[in-house]
C-alpha cells in the first residue's frame, strides 16, 4: 500500500514541478493556463495518493473533499483567466 | 454579540449579494456594509484586549475535524487598520466613480475583497487560508480590471497568473503538512511541529507561495503595473491591504505556528531579501514618471522593511526586547497600510482633476488641491519615518533592536531607504508647488479629500501620538 | 502476485499521466495543447477511480476535463495565435528554471518518502467515519464538504461567485451561434432533458453515494449551455432578476441556515441534530442552482443585456477618471 501511496504520490510532485515549470517558461495566457491547470492537477494527485489506504480500506474522505474544492476554485479562477484575455483581445480589435 | 467574529464575514458577504440583487442602491448597501464592519471590528479589538483570544468553532465541531475562526490581538489590530482603511476607501469610492456604471460594477466585487480579507484574518486552518487566499486574488484581479484598459488588463492578466502560482505553490505545501501531521488546524500544528525534513520543505513551499503574493523582492515584478493601473480606491486596497495580509499569514506561520521548526539562517535570507527590496523599491520609485507608479514601488519597499524585522526578532530572547521589536513590526504594518491608502486616494483626486498623474507635470497642484497636497505631504511624512508618525517610531526601534541582536547590518539599509524615501516624496511635493495650471479645481471637494485625510492622520499623527496608548495592545498582539 | 500485477497497472497509468501532462505543456500548438489536456483530465479521472475518490473522478470527467476543455476550446479565436512575436525566455533563464524545477522535485520526492511510511495514515479519517453518523448525509466526503468543513464550500461558492461577476464587468454576452442544424436540435429534444435528470440523481445520491451539489450543477449547466448553442437563448427573454437570485440563491440560503443555527446553536453552521440530512439537501440544491448558473454565464462568457440597470451610457464623459 505504502509503494502505491509513494508512487502516486512522487507521480504528482513531478506533474506540480512539470506544470510550475512550464508555467514560468511560458509567455502567453493560454499555454500558461493549461501548464497552471497540470501543475494544479499535481497537486490534487499528492492530495489523494496521501489519502488512499489501499484497495480494501475507505480512504481518507478528507482531501477528496479539499481537492473537489480546489477542482471549482480550479475552473472558477480558468474562467475568469479565459474573460480577461478576450476582454484584451476587444480593446487590441478596437 | 459573541459571534461577532461571524458576522464580520457573515454582514460583506451577504451584502455582496443584496448589491448584485439591487443594484441600483448598491452604494447605500455597501457604505452601511463598511461601517457595520468597522463599528464590528472595534468591538472585537475591545473583547480581544479584555478577555484574549477569542475561537469560535464553525459547525460545532472539534478542531482538527471541523474549521476554527480564531482572533488574537495580532489579528485585530490587522482588522481594525483594514476596515478603517475599507471604510475610508468606500466613501471615497462613492464619490470617484461618477459613472454608475462602475458603480454597478465595482461594489459587489469590493464587498467580496472585504470578505476575503476579513475571513483571511480570521482563519485558523491552513487549508481554508488557502481557498480565502483564492477569493482575495479573484476579487483583487476582477478589480484592477474595471479600469478597463489595456495596461489594466494585462497587469490583471500577470496579476492571476502570478498569483495562481503561488496559490498552487502554497497548496502543495498544506498537502505536505497534511501528509506529515494529519491535521490543518493552526493551534495543533503549532503544537505537533517537529523540525523534520517534510516540515521544512512544506514551510518552504507556504513561504514562497507567500512570498510571490506579498510581492518580496525579486518577485515583485507584477506589482508596480497592477496597483499602478487599478481605479484609485482598488490601488489603496490592493498596497495596504491585500499584500500585507499574505505577510501576515507569513509572520503568524514562522513565529506563531512552525516556530521550532525554524531555523535563522532561513529568517536571515528573508532579511536581506527584505534589504535588497527596500533599497531598489525606493530607488525605483525616485526613478519613477508616474505618481501612481512611484507609490507602488514604495510598497514594494515598504513591505522589505516588515521583513527585516524577522531575523531581529528571532535572534531577540523573549521577554522585553523581543516585545518591542514585535510591535515595532505591528506599527510599521498598521502605519504603512494608512499612510499608503491615503496617498494612493489622493493620488487619484490629483488623477481625475489632472487628467494625468505624471510627475514632472504637477505644477499648480498646490494652489489648485491644497488639501490633498496637504493629504500627500502628510501621507508622506508617514512613509519617509518622521516624527510623529508611527513610522518614526517603528523604525527607531528597528534600529535599536538590530543593535540589541548585534545585526548592526540593517542600519545603514535602513538609512539608505529613509533616504531615499525622502528624495521621491520631495520631488513630488517640489513639483506640486512649483508653478503651472494644469490641474483644475476640485468638483466634489470634500468627498473624496475627508476620507483620504482621515486615514493621512492615523498614519502620521494619531498612531505615533497614541502609539503609548496602544502598545500594550500590540504587545499583548504578541503571537510566539 | 496480483499485488504486483496492480503495481504494474499503476506504474503504467503513471507514466502514461506523467507523459500526456509533459506533452500539454510543452505543446506549442495551442489546440492540440487543449485536446490533450482534455485526455489528460479524462486519464486523471481514471486514475481518481483507482484510488477509490468516485466523487473526484465525477467531478473531474464534469468539470476538470469537460467545462475546462469546452472553456478553454472557446477561448482560442479571442486570442491572438501563437506568432514570431512574442518573447522567449532567455536560454540562461530556461536553464535556471529547469534546475530549479529539478532541484525542486527531488527535494519534495525526498521528503515526502521519508515521511510516508513513519506516520500514522489514516489522518483524519477515523474521525470523520467516528462522526459519520451525527453529520446527516453517509457518503463521508459529502458530510466534510457540507458539514465538517461546510465553511470552506461557503467560501468557494463564493470564489465561483467573484469570478461570474467579473466576467460579468468585462464584457457583452456574445452572440450565439448561428442557428442550429436539425440534427443538434434533434439531439438536443433527449440530450437535455437526460441531463437534467441526471443532474437531479446526482444531487439526491450525494447524500449518500459519490455525487453532490458541483457535479450536478456542472451537469446542469452543461443542459443550459447545450441549448444556448442550439440558439434556444434569447438574451432579452431572459428574466434578469430571476437570474440574478438564482446566482445568489446558493450563498444567501447557506449563509442564512448557518446563521439562524448560529442563534440556536451557538455556532456559525452548526445543524441541529436531526435536521441536519434536511438542511444540507435544501443547501445542495440552492449550490447546485447557483452554480449552473454561474458556469452557464462564464461559457457563454458575459453580461445578458440590461444586465446593469444604469441605462444613461449617452454620457460618456464620466467615465473620464479611468483615464491613467
Amino acid at each position: 500500500m505504502i509503494s502505491q501511496q509513494l508512487l502516486y504520490a512522487i507521480a504528482g510532485i513531478g506533474l506540480f514541478t512539470i506544470g510550475l515549470r512550464a508555467t514560468l517558461l511560458h509567455q502567453q495566457l493560454l499555454p500558461r493556463l493549461l501548464s497552471l491547470n497540470v501543475c494544479g492537477a499535481g497537486v490534487f494527485l499528492t492530495f489523494i495518493a496521501i489519502a488512499y489506504q489501499g484497495p480494501d480500506a475507505v480512504a481518507d474522505p478528507v482531501p477528496h473533499a479539499l481537492v473537489l474544492t480546489g477542482i471549482v476554485v480550479a475552473v472558477s479562477a480558468l474562467a475568469m483567466a479565459v474573460a480577461l484575455g478576450r476582454r484584451l483581445r476587444m480593446l487590441d480589435d478596437e | 454579540m459573541n459571534n461577532l467574529i461571524v458576522w464580520v464575514i457573515g454582514i460583506p458577504l451577504l451584502a455582496s449579494l443584496l448589491t448584485i440583487i439591487w443594484p441600483r442602491r448598491a452604494n447605500v448597501i455597501a457604505l452601511l456594509t463598511a461601517l457595520a464592519c468597522l463599528l464590528a471590528s472595534i468591538l472585537l479589538t475591545y473583547q480581544v484586549h479584555a478577555g484574549g483570544p477569542i475561537t469560535h468553532a464553525l459547525g460545532g465541531w472539534a478542531s482538527g475535524l471541523g474549521i476554527a475562526l480564531r482572533i488574537d490581538a495580532f489579528s485585530a489590530l490587522l482588522l481594525l487598520m483594514a476596515m478603517l482603511v475599507v471604510s475610508a476607501a468606500s466613501f471615497y469610492a462613492n464619490a470617484y466613480f461618477a459613472d454608475p456604471l462602475k458603480q454597478v460594477r465595482f461594489w459587489p466585487l469590493w464587498l467580496m475583497l472585504i470578505v476575503a480579507i476579513n475571513s483571511l484574518l480570521l482563519s485558523g486552518d491552513l487549508f481554508n487560508l488557502y481557498v480565502t487566499l483564492e477569493l482575495l486574488g479573484l476579487s483583487a484581479v476582477a478589480l484592477t480590471a474595471l479600469s478597463d484598459n489595456r495596461a489594466a488588463l494585462q497587469a490583471a492578466i500577470r496579476y492571476l497568473s502570478i498569483g495562481l502560482l503561488g496559490s498552487l505553490v502554497f497548496l502543495a505545501g498544506v498537502a505536505f503538512i497534511y501528509a506529515g501531521y494529519g491535521t490543518l488546524d493552526l493551534l495543533q500544528l503549532a503544537e505537533l511541529a517537529r523540525p523534520d525534513a517534510l516540515t521544512l520543505v512544506a514551510l518552504a513551499l507556504l513561504s514562497a507561495g507567500l512570498l510571490i503574493k506579498a510581492a518580496l523582492f525579486p518577485m515583485h515584478f507584477w506589482l508596480p503595473a497592477a496597483h499602478a493601473s487599478a481605479p484609485a480606491p482598488v490601488s489603496a486596497a490592493l498596497s495596504a491591504l491585500v499584500v500585507k495580509v499574505s505577510v501576515y499569514i507569513l509572520v503568524r506561520l514562522w513565529l506563531d505556528v512552525f516556530d521550532p521548526a525554524l531555523s535563522p539562517a532561513a529568517t536571515l535570507l528573508l532579511g536581506i531579501l527584505g534589504g535588497m527590496a527596500v533599497i531598489w523599491g525606493s530607488w525605483q520609485a525616485l526613478l519613477a514618471q508616474r505618481l501612481k507608479l512611484m507609490a507602488a514601488y514604495s510598497t514594494v519597499a515598504q513591505l522589505g522593511y516588515l521583513f527585516l524585522f524577522l531575523p531581529v526578532i528571532v535572534a531577540l530572547p523573549a521577554g522585553e526586547l523581543r516585545d518591542n521589536a514585535f510591535g515595532a513590526l505591528l506599527l510599521l504594518a498598521l502605519t504603512h497600510g494608512f499612510a499608503k491608502s491615503a496617498l494612493f486616494l489622493g493620488a487619484g483626486v490629483i488623477q481625475q482633476q489632472a487628467g494625468h498623474d505624471r510627475i514632472a507635470d504637477l505644477g499648480g497642484t498646490a494652489r489648485a488641491l491644497p488639501l490633498t497636497t496637504f493629504i500627500i505631504a502628510l501621507a508622506g511624512i508617514a512613509l519617509v519615518g518622521l516624527p510623529p508618525s508611527g513610522t518614526f517610531l517603528a523604525k527607531w526601534q528597528l534600529i535599536a533592536s538590530s543593535i540589541h541582536s548585534q545585526q548592526w547590518w540593517w542600519i545603514p539599509v535602513i538609512a539608505a531607504g529613509t533616504l531615499l524615501a525622502t528624495a521621491y516624496l520631495f520631488r513630488v511635493l517640489g513639483h506640486a508647488f512649483g508653478p503651472g495650471d494644469s490641474v483644475g479645481k476640485v468638483v466634489n471637494w470634500g468627498r473624496e479629500e475627508i476620507p483620504a485625510l482621515t486615514l493621512a492622520l492615523f498614519a502620521s499623527v494619531i498612531l505615533g501620538l497614541g502609539s503609548a496608548g496602544i502598545w500594550d495592545l500590540i504587545v499583548d498582539g504578541r503571537i510566539y | 502476485m496480483i499485488d504486483l500485477l496492480w503495481l504494474m497497472v499503476d506504474a503504467l497509468l503513471v507514466t502514461l499521466l506523467l507523459i500526456l501532462g509533459w506533452i500539454t505543456c510543452a505543446s506549442t500548438d495551442i489546440k492540440r495543447g487543449i485536446t490533450l489536456f482534455t485526455a489528460f483530465g479524462l486519464l486523471l479521472a481514471l486514475i481518481w477511480a483507482r484510488l477509490r475518490a468516485p466523487d473526484l473522478a465525477l467531478a473531474e470527467a464534469v468539470i476538470g476535463a469537460g467545462i475546462s476543455g469546452a472553456l478553454l476550446l472557446r477561448a482560442i479565436n479571442d486570442h491572438k495565435p501563437l506568432g514570431s512575436s512574442t518573447p522567449q525566455r532567455s536560454a540562461w533563464m530556461t536553464w535556471s528554471i529547469n534546475l530549479m524545477a529539478l532541484a525542486l522535485f527531488c527535494v519534495m520526492s525526498w521528503s515526502m518518502w521519508l515521511t510516508l511510511d513513519q506516520v500514522d495514515s489514516t489522518r483524519l479519517s477515523q474521525l470523520v467515519l467516528s462522526q459519520l453518523d451525527d453529520s446527516g448525509v453517509s457518503n463521508p466526503v459529502t458530510a466534510v464538504l457540507l458539514n465538517f468543513r461546510a465553511y470552506d464550500t461557503l467560501l468557494e461558492l463564493a470564489v465561483v461567485l467573484t469570478a461570474v461577476l467579473a466576467i460579468l464587468a468585462l464584457s457583452p454576452m456574445r452572440s450565439a451561434f448561428q442557428p442550429a442544424g436539425v440534427l443538434l436540435t434533434g439531439m438536443l429534444r433527449w440530450l437535455v432533458p437526460v441531463l437534467i435528470v441526471s443532474a437531479g440523481y446526482l444531487l439526491w445520491v450525494g447524500a449518500h453515494a459519490p455525487g453532490g451539489a458541483f457535479q450536478a450543477g456542472a451537469m446542469l449547466a452543461a443542459a443550459m449551455i447545450l441549448l444556448h448553442q442550439g440558439g434556444y437563448h434569447s438574451g432579452s427573454g431572459l428574466n434578469l432578476m430571476l437570474l440574478r437570485v438564482l446566482l445568489v440563491i446558493g450563498i444567501a440560503l447557506f449563509v442564512g441556515i448557518g446563521l439562524v443555527m448560529m442563534l440556536l446553536n451557538q455556532s456559525f453552521l452548526d445543524y441541529s441534530p436531526g435536521w441536519a440530512g434536511l438542511l444540507i439537501l435544501v443547501i445542495e440544491t440552492a449550490a447546485t442552482v447557483s452554480i449552473a448558473a454561474a458556469l452557464t454565464l462564464a461559457f457563454v462568457g458575459g453580461r445578458p443585456d440590461g444586465w446593469e440597470p444604469v441605462t444613461d451610457s449617452s454620457n460618456p464623459s464620466n467615465s473620464a477618471e479611468f483615464n491613467s
